[in-house]
C-alpha cells in the first residue's frame, strides 16, 4: 500500500517537473508580455503594468494587420492545398498495387533525410526563373507535398476499411467519388490531426520565407518577430508581446480541432 | 448531384483564389527609389531614414525605402542565397554590413558590389574603416557607425575604492586586473561581466595591438600571434583572479551592468543608448581609453562591430547613390552632429568631431566630453585585415575559452585553435 502511494508519489513528482518545464516558457511569455524590457531582463517573472505601452509600440512599429493577414493566407492556403495532394498521395500509395510502390515510398522517406538548407539555392534559382520570388505562391508551393503527411496518411489509409471500398466500387462510384464521399468523411480525424501540424508548421516557417519574401508589406509575423530581436537594444516586451499574438492563431486551432486530433493521433477510424 | 456540382464549385473558388496567390508580383523598386536594407529601426534604420530625407529635400526625384524588418543575420543569410543563385531580383540598392564580415562577401562574391574608391574621397574616413572595405585595392563601402571602444565604468564604485577617473587612463590590462582586485575587495563587486560565448574582448585586445587572425596573404596567423596570445592570458587573469560576473546570452550581458553588478565594461560606442536607458544611474558612469595589452605594439584605442553601407553592382539607381553617399554620408558634417545627438551614433567622417554636438559634455557621464574622447580614439585605432574566416576562428576561439580559463595551458590552446580553425576553413 505504502509502496503504491510512494511510487505514485514519484510518478506525479516527475510529471510536474515535466508540466512545469513545459508550461514555464509559455508562462514567462504572457507575463514578459505586460513587463517593461529592464524588469523582463532582470527576470521578473510576475505580472507587470506596460502592458498598454508594449501594445502600442508593437502596433506603431508593426504593420499588424497586414503581417497578419500574410501570415494567415499563406498558411490556410498551404494547408489546404497539403492536406489535398498528400491525402490524394497517401490514398494512393496503399490503395493501389504496383511492383515499384514500396520502391518509390522508400525512396521519398530517403528524401526526408536531406535538409531543407541544402535544397535552398536551387529551389531559389527554380522560382527565380519563374518569376515568382517575393510572392505566397513561391513559399506555398514548397511545402504543399510533404512527405511526412504523405508517410501519415499512408499509415492511417491502412486501418480504412476495404470492404467499404469495394461495396462502393458495386455501387458504381468512381474512384475520384469514393476518395471525396467516402474515404474523406471516414478520415475525418486524421485530416484534423494533419491540419494541426501542416498549419502550425506554415505559420511558424522561418527559413524559406525569410529568403523568399522581400519586401516588407509581403513578411510574414516569424521574419517581423525575428527582425525585432535584432536591435542593438532589443525591446524584449514589445518582442514577447508580438510572440503572445503570434501564438494565438496556432493554439485557436489546437483547442478547436483538439478532441479529433487525439483521436487522429490515435488511428482511429470510425 | 447537387453535393457534386456543389463540390466542383468549391474546387474552383480555391484555385481562383491560388492563381491570385501569384500575381503578388514583386513590387520592384521603381525608378529613383533608392532601396536599403538595415538591421536597427531605431539605431541604422532611422539614421538612413534621416540621410535620405535630406538628399531628397534637395532632389526630389530621388526618394527612399529603407527596409529595416530583418534582423542581421537574415539579411545575410538572404543576400548569400541570392549571390549564390546569381538571382539579383528583389535585392536592395544599398545594403548594410558588419566590417568584420565584408571581406567575406567581396571575396566570395567577386563583382557583386561596386567599388567606390574611384567616385569617393575615402580619405575623409576613418582609416580602419575604409581598409575593412578595401580589396585588390579598391575600396567598396561608406563606412558607418564606428565600433570606437572605451571603457565604460561606474565611477561610484571606482570611487568608493579610491580609484579617480585620471587612474583609469592610459592603463593596461594588467593594471585594470589590480584595479578591479581592489574594488571588489571594497564594494564587493565584481570587475566586469564575460560571455564565454562572445570573443568580443579578446578580439578588441588583438586589433588594440594592430592584429588579427590571419596574415597578409590570408593564412592564419593563430600559434605565432603575440597579441592573441597576450590576449588570452588577459582573459584567463580576469577569471583566476575572480573578478568575473559569468554571463550567458545578450540579454544577461548587458542586464549585469544596467543592473550594477559590476565595475567596468569594455565595449564599443555603440553600447551607449543601452546605458543611458537607465536615467536613475546618471552621474555615475564614466568612460575611460580601452585599456591597452602590456607589449609592443598595443595602443588604447580599438575597435568591437560597427558596419558600412555597401552599394549593390545589380542597382538602378548607381548614379543617385553616389551621389547621395558623396553629398551627405562624405561631406555633411551637421548630419553628423544630428544622429550623434538623437541616436547616438558615432559616424566614421574623421571632420564631424569639430561640430557643436561631439564638443559637448554629457551630465549622464559626469560631464565629460565623451563625444569628442571617442573620436580622438577613433583616429587611432589600428587597421586591421578582419579577413574572411574571422566567425569560423571565433568559434574555434570559443571551444578553448573554458579551458583557458581554469589555468590552461596559452600555447596548447593556440594550437588546438589553429588546428580546429584549418579545419573549418577547408
Amino acid at each position: 500500500m505504502t509502496l503504491a502511494l510512494v511510487r505514485r508519489g514519484i510518478v506525479y513528482l516527475l510529471l510536474s517537473i515535466a508540466a512545469f518545464v513545459s508550461i514555464f516558457p509559455f508562462y514567462w511569455m504572457v507575463v514578459g508580455a505586460s513587463n517593461t524590457s529592464a524588469d523582463i531582463i532582470r527576470g521578473k517573472t510576475s505580472l507587470g503594468s506596460a502592458l498598454l505601452t508594449n501594445a502600442t509600440a508593437f502596433f506603431t512599429q508593426v504593420d499588424a494587420v497586414r503581417i497578419f493577414w500574410n501570415s494567415g493566407v499563406i498558411a490556410v492556403v498551404a494547408t489546404v492545398l497539403t492536406l489535398a495532394i498528400s491525402s490524394l498521395a497517401g490514398y494512393g500509395f496503399e490503395m493501389f498495387r504496383s511492383r515499384v510502390r514500396e520502391r518509390i515510398f522508400g525512396f521519398l522517406l530517403l528524401l526526408l533525410s536531406v535538409p531543407f538548407a541544402a535544397m535552398m539555392v536551387p529551389l531559389f534559382v527554380m522560382f527565380s526563373q519563374a518569376k515568382l520570388v517575393n510572392t505566397f505562391a513561391a513559399v506555398i508551393l514548397p511545402t504543399v507535398a510533404s512527405i511526412f503527411i504523405i508517410f501519415y496518411f499512408r499509415q492511417t489509409t491502412k486501418a480504412f476499411p476495404t470492404e467499404l471500398r469495394d461495396a462502393a466500387k458495386i455501387d458504381g462510384l468512381k474512384e475520384w467519388q469514393i476518395f471525396l464521399f467516402v474515404y474523406l468523411p471516414v478520415m475525418r480525424s486524421t485530416y484534423a490531426a494533419a491540419t494541426i501540424i501542416v498549419f502550425m508548421a506554415n505559420w511558424n516557417n522561418y527559413l524559406w520565407p525569410l529568403v523568399v519574401l522581400q519586401t516588407a508589406e509581403n513578411k510574414t509575423i516569424t521574419l517581423i518577430l525575428s527582425g525585432l530581436t535584432a536591435a542593438y537594444t532589443p525591446d524584449y516586451g514589445l518582442i514577447l508581446f508580438g510572440t503572445v499574438l503570434a501564438t494565438l492563431p496556432t493554439i485557436l486551432i489546437f483547442f478547436l480541432l483538439q478532441r479529433r486530433f487525439v483521436e487522429g493521433m490515435l488511428g482511429a477510424v470510425k | 448531384m447537387t453535393r457534386l456540382s456543389m463540390g466542383w464549385k468549391r474546387a474552383t473558388a480555391v484555385a481562383l483564389a491560388s492563381v491570385s496567390l501569384f500575381s503578388v508580383a514583386a513590387a520592384s523598386a521603381s525608378a529613383g527609389e533608392i532601396s536599403v536594407w538595415v538591421w536597427d529601426k531605431a539605431f541604422n534604420g532611422d539614421t538612413m531614414r534621416e540621410a535620405g530625407a535630406i538628399y531628397t529635400a534637395a532632389h526630389p526625384e530621388t526618394t527612399f525605402n529603407v527596409d529595416d524588418t530583418a534582423s542581421q543575420d537574415d539579411i545575410r543569410a538572404k543576400l548569400q542565397t541570392q549571390l549564390l543563385a546569381g538571382s539579383t531580383e528583389g535585392l536592395p540598392d544599398i545594403v548594410l554590413i558588419q566590417d568584420d564580415i565584408a571581406q567575406k562577401y567581396l571575396q566570395s562574391f567577386p563583382g557583386a558590389f561596386e567599388p567606390l574608391s574611384d567616385s569617393i574621397d575615402m580619405s575623409v574616413f576613418a582609416p580602419y574603416k575604409v581598409a575593412a572595405a578595401t580589396h585588390d585595392g579598391k575600396s567598396y563601402s561608406v563606412p558607418f557607425d564606428s565600433g570606437v571602444t572605451g571603457l565604460f565604468y561606474r565611477s561610484d564604485y571606482l570611487e568608493e575604492a579610491g580609484f579617480k577617473a585620471a587612474d583609469l587612463e592610459n592603463i593596461t590590462w594588467d593594471r585594470l586586473v589590480e584595479i578591479g582586485t581592489e574594488v571588489k575587495a571594497k564594494t564587493g563587486k565584481q570587475l566586469l561581466d564575460l560571455d564565454l560565448n562572445d570573443t568580443g574582448v579578446i578580439r578588441m585586445m588583438m586589433q588594440s595591438a594592430g592584429d588579427w587572425y590571419f596574415n597578409a596573404d590570408g593564412s592564419l596567423h593563430i600559434t605565432d600571434n603575440a597579441a592573441l596570445k597576450k590576449a588570452l592570458e588577459t582573459y584567463a587573469k580576469f577569471y583566476q583572479a575572480d573578478l568575473v560576473k559569468p554571463v550567458s546570452g545578450w540579454a544577461e550581458y548587458t542586464g549585469a551592468f544596467t543592473g550594477g553588478e559590476v565595475a567596468v565594461v569594455p565595449v564599443g560606442v555603440w553600447i551607449t543608448a543601452t546605458i543611458k536607458a537607465n536615467a536613475d544611474q546618471s552621474g555615475k558612469w564614466g568612460v575611460a581609453p580601452i585599456p591597452r595589452l602590456d607589449m609592443e605594439g598595443s595602443v588604447n584605442a580599438s575597435n568591437q562591430g560597427g558596419s558600412s553601407w555597401f552599394l549593390l553592382s545589380s542597382s538602378d539607381n548607381k548614379e543617385e547613390a553616389i551621389d547621395f553617399f558623396k553629398t551627405v554620408w562624405a561631406g555633411d558634417k551637421d548630419f553628423y552632429q544630428d544622429i550623434l545627438i538623437k541616436r547616438g551614433a558615432v559616424g566614421s567622417l574623421l571632420s564631424a568631431r569639430e561640430g557643436d554636438a561631439y564638443k559637448a559634455s554629457d551630465e549622464f557621464f559626469g560631464g565629460a566630453p565623451v563625444w569628442q574622447n571617442f573620436s580622438t580614439w577613433l583616429g587611432q585605432i589600428p587597421s586591421v585585415d578582419y579577413g574572411t574566416f574571422t566567425a569560423e576562428v571565433d568559434s574555434a576561439v570559443q571551444a578553448q575559452l573554458p579551458t583557458i580559463i581554469q589555468g590552461g595551458d596559452i600555447d596548447a590552446a593556440l594550437q588546438a585553435i589553429n588546428d580546429q580553425a584549418t579545419q573549418q576553413m577547408q
